[in-house]
């Protein structure tokens, strides 16, 4: 895809989850809310920031201090989203609804955008470990509350958005480790190679070979 | 069908990072040896500690006892996985450091804030201590081992990284394509399938470990979180067997790597090894529930699963292990120095002490015997003759001074007294168990303590063999950076 039509997707998306009708609709139950409003909301600012020029991108990545700070920021914009009071405050708050509609794209989305290609491997399982840990917490606690923690919701919405949440954090780790067992990326060297002791720092050493 | 021949080379010297885990590793574990010595003596009341000092030392003992096979098997894989795949020596030196802060978390809600709850942290003892320690001694040394686990995250994401760069996916490096296509004679060599096999079992058991762990520290201060006391013992348990159990794979590299530069015949990676450890892989992570056998509210099913899984996953890789040990020294001509012997005794170590476990996987031997001292005699058996032995093992093989050893009568002599004093002491557990005495009690019956001096005796001669291990190895470390020749080679094989 186009970078200009991936940033037209971007800004549609936003509208459209802006959009009254969809807007009652995510918002009505907890789930949807948590689950599937904001992430979306993070997805357009991540795919927003995808839609820009290469250098450009490494120029904010440079400007902001590296991948390191911007995964933080990340984290703790989504952590505060994910807060009882917040989500309370998100509905009956106009203000603090257009901060929803601006913090999540911004702050969570983008900053994971511009690191995440520069995360590597350990970083972003990293991450996935961290975020699927989190997120069976999170739903423990909210199955777990002895008392209703949002006043939107009932107690019932929040034990079934904290279920889902518990699962949710299940399926990414199946889906991480799925993704590194089927892999993405070519191997390092051909694989008929792959018995002898191939680094370079063992060339000199103990070897063993098979011949077919 | 593929062949394989063996070129022989210089053995590689260990990095001082790898060197420097290692000893962190043994030292601990002597010390940890101690404690355990400590505790047998105070139940053959040679010593009155006191049943405070008595579980804080069963704390301590049993945490640092995991805690330094995990390190030690992590230093032993990434030697020898590092001449396979490129790691980074920054992530190791994290995971030390981390480690040590996590030990040094432990020690001082044990020592300092008289935490007793035992390593297995088990809900709700922890944060219902009856006044013995604070909530805040619990959430230290759940910190602390939160600190560890952080570490071996961040060391497991690296071999991840290293593998999938080297290989292209898990699959590749599991030997897949070979297993359950044409065996082109390309798989993966033995360390690299065992290494992938551990990260991705190691990856998960932690996560469940860390998301209990903060669970429970959460629910010391705010208690009106309850936890399912239930979900939080299988999270415990499908962290905690998972962790032990990946120590001894990552451990038996040592014998994959060694024993072939021995006997000058390599290891291979068949499509039966290759099956034995993708088995491996799925069963560690659903055996568990064999830990829980004596919990009548479990699933039935899950019990029956656990102790089917448990019959299952003893097989696998242990008889390709063992029986590849066999053959590859069955005739080979191999001289017998102190690091052969102790790897190979640990092949024995590993397979005898995984048949008490199958018997009381067995869930109505399990009735009667689960909490008798019949399980630590297992898993000493497992441990301390099978996995601390390819420790031992791998730690004179890389203090060697050449082919023609280093080796003095003192190792040949604390190797034997070694052995068979370690047999002994775990004989010595297993007959205990098999007379009903129960395990974890600070004080026992008149009738149990010639037993536990039994056992005190055995256990004080391994405490001196095993510190004439780590003296030479400390006095030898100059010698394990080197890069040469190290095993003493079969009759007419040039060095």
């Amino acid at each position: 895809m186009r970078p200009g039509a991936a940033a037209c997707w971007a800004a549609l998306l936003w509208l459209a989850l802006a959009l009254p009708p969809l807007r009652d609709a995510l918002e009505g139950s907890m789930r949807m809310h948590m689950l599937v409003q904001m992430p979306l909301l993070a997805a357009t600012g991540f795919i927003a920031v995808r839609a820009l020029a290469a250098t450009r991108r490494a120029r904010v990545l440079q400007l902001s201090g590296g991948s390191v700070p911007l995964v933080l920021a990340a984290m703790l914009a989504a952590s505060y989203w994910m807060l009882p009071r917040a989500l309370d405050a998100a509905l009956a708050d106009p203000a603090a609804a257009v901060a929803k509609f601006i913090t999540l794209p911004v702050l969570v989305g983008a900053p994971l955008a511009l690191a995440w290609p520069r995360l590597g491997t350990v970083g972003r399982g990293f991450v996935w470990t961290n975020l699927a840990s989190m997120l069976a917490v999170t739903g423990w606690l909210y199955v777990a509350a002895p008392v209703r923690v949002c006043n939107a919701y009932l107690a019932s919405d929040q034990y079934e958005a904290g279920m889902w949440m518990v699962w949710l954090a299940v399926a990414i780790l199946f889906g991480w480790l799925v993704g590194l067992f089927v892999g993405a990326a070519a191997p390092q060297s051909a694989t008929p190679e792959s018995t002898a002791v191939t680094s370079s720092a063992a060339r000199d050493r103990h070897r063993l070979v098979r011949a077919p | 069908m593929a062949t394989s021949s063996y070129t022989p080379m210089l053995d590689r010297g260990a990095r001082g990072e790898v060197l420097a885990a290692i000893a962190v590793a043994v030292v601990t574990l002597l010390l940890m040896m101690v404690f355990g010595l400590l505790m047998r003596m105070e139940q053959a009341q040679v010593i009155a500690l006191g049943p405070t000092w008595f579980y804080q030392l069963m704390t301590l003992h049993g945490a640092g006892m995991v805690g330094v096979a995990g390190l030690a098997g992590a230093a032993v894989m990434w030697h020898f996985l590092s001449q396979y795949v490129t790691l980074s020596m920054r992530i190791f030196v994290a995971n030390l450091v981390l480690f040590l802060i996590g030990v040094v978390m432990v020690l001082v809600s044990v020592l300092g804030g008289q935490f007793q709850g035992g390593w297995t942290f088990l809900f709700p003892l922890p944060t219902h201590a009856m006044g013995i320690w604070r909530n805040g001694a619990a959430a230290l040394f759940m910190g602390g081992l939160l600190v560890l686990g952080v570490g071996f995250v961040l060391l497991h994401l690296d071999v991840a990284r290293a593998l999938i760069v080297r290989y292209g996916s898990f699959a590749r490096a599991m030997g897949w394509p070979q297993l359950f296509g044409h065996d082109d004679g390309n798989a993966p060599p033995p360390t690299v399938v065992a290494a992938t096999m551990v990260t991705i079992v190691n990856l998960l058991g932690l996560v469940s470990g860390a998301t209990i762990l903060v669970m429970m520290i959460v629910n010391a201060y705010l208690p009106g979180f309850a936890i399912d006391a239930l979900l939080a013992k299988n999270m415990i348990y499908f962290f905690g067997h998972v962790f032990i159990n990946a120590t001894i794979y990552m451990a038996v590299i040592a014998v994959y790597e060694v024993l072939p530069r021995y006997t000058q015949r390599p290891w291979k990676a068949n499509k039966v090894f290759l099956a034995a450890w993708t088995a491996s892989t799925a069963f560690v992570l659903f055996i568990y529930p064999h830990h829980l056998l004596m919990d009548f509210v479990m699933p039935k099913w899950m019990l029956i699963m656990g102790q089917v899984v448990g019959y299952l996953t003893t097989f696998p890789v242990l008889i390709v292990t063992a029986y590849g040990g066999l053959m590859i020294v069955y005739r080979s001509g191999i001289r017998w120095d102190v690091a052969s012997t102790l790897l190979y005794v640990a092949l024995f170590g590993w397979a005898a002490g995984a048949i008490p476990a199958f018997i009381d996987g067995t869930i109505t031997v399990n009735y009667v015997m689960h909490n008798t001292l019949w399980v630590p005699g297992h898993f000493h058996t497992y441990l301390l003759l099978g996995m601390v032995t390819m420790v031992f093992g791998f730690m004179y093989y890389i203090t060697r001074s050449g082919p023609a050893g280093g080796d003095c009568a003192l190792d040949r002599l604390a190797a034997g007294i070694f052995v068979l004093s370690a047999l002994a002491f775990t004989l010595s557990f297993l007959y205990s168990g098999k007379a009903s005495i129960a395990r974890r009690y600070a004080e026992h019956l008149p009738e149990w303590v010639p037993y536990n001096r039994v056992s005190a005796v055995f256990a004080a001669i391994v405490v001196a063999a095993v510190a004439v291990f780590v003296v030479r190895f400390l006095a030898r470390l100059p010698i394990a950076t080197r890069d040469i020749t190290r095993p003493t080679l079969p009759r007419g094989v040039q060095a």
